[in-house]
């Protein structure tokens, strides 16, 4: 079974913002919700990194605990997809998310919040697969097509990783072997537990 | 006396109680259809699952480079 997960490589990551805008196109993300984003540490200070952040599908998610209409559920591949339908715009999923994922369209004139909207993985919802209703509310299901999630596969120094757990780790590991540094994988504890470093992910060892 | 001063602790005490918040919460939504279920896949979750891994091999340049080095 697979275990689908997200690394950002920092060493790599030149801040171009391909993978937002590429996940802005792919799914038409409305006005104001950033599925994905860009945080730029140390800005204009040598060594400054930048992370590319989005819904981490953790794999003890705390939005799938806070949330009051138990609206949240995981897929066979561990990820965390949320039914629009069910979801009342609470935010409660967004004070308990530590990357800022949950994101909140405004509904009408005076700043309602409307339901929820996150990263899908590009896996669509709990709708018909490629339905127009599945496009309209979570945005296109390009799993289901055999793709990986748009902005990975857009990205440009390929600093961005997706895909099944063990694989994306032995990518990772490659490269730190390779260039002799950067063994920790930025927001993996945070997000799956365990470890960050890269060294003690079982998926490293090849 | 006593009875009444009993039922009124237990009535103070009533919302000291601790509802068990961790507990895994079933999911009340629509149910999903799988991913391999589509077309592409019909069904067959092993050739889903090759499929995804080898496009996500596809992320690794130092395949088509050739200068990996892997201990």
């Amino acid at each position: 079974m697979a275990r689908m997960k997200f690394i950002c490589d920092a060493e790599r990551c030149i801040e171009c913002n391909s993978c937002a805008t590429a996940c802005k196109q792919e799914h038409e993300v409305p006005w104001g919700v950033n599925r994905r984003r860009l945080v730029t540490v140390n800005d204009g200070i040598p060594g400054e990194r930048s992370i590319s952040v989005a819904c981490m599908h953790c794999s003890d998610a705390p939005c799938m605990a806070v949330c009051p209409v138990d609206c949240f559920y995981r897929t066979e591949d561990q990820v965390v997809l949320h039914d629009k339908d069910l979801c009342i715009g609470c935010g409660y999923c967004f004070y308990a998310c530590p990357f800022g994922a949950p994101q909140f369209p405004q509904a009408g004139a005076f700043g309602l919040r409307g339901k929820m909207d996150k990263c899908t993985y590009c896996a669509g919802g709990p709708e018909e697969n490629h339905s127009v209703e599945e496009f309209r509310k979570y945005g296109r299901n390009r799993i289901a097509e055999g793709k990986l999630p748009a902005c990975a596969e857009m990205c440009s120094t390929k600093a961005l990783l997706a895909g099944d757990a063990g694989v994306i780790t032995h990518i990772y590991k490659t490269r730190v072997v390779t260039r002799g540094k950067g063994d920790e994988i930025w927001g993996w504890a945070m997000a799956y537990g365990g470890s960050g470093k890269l060294s003690d992910q079982p998926g490293a060892k090849a | 006396m006593k009875a009444l001063a009993m039922l009124a602790a237990a009535m103070a005490l009533a919302a000291c109680n601790e509802i068990p918040q961790d507990a895994p919460k079933p999911y009340a939504g629509k149910e999903d259809t799988k991913a391999y279920a589509s077309d592409m896949f019909k069904g067959d979750k092993a050739k889903y699952e090759s499929h995804l891994a080898k496009r996500a091999d596809y992320q690794n340049e130092y395949i088509r480079t050739g200068d990996a080095k892997t201990k």
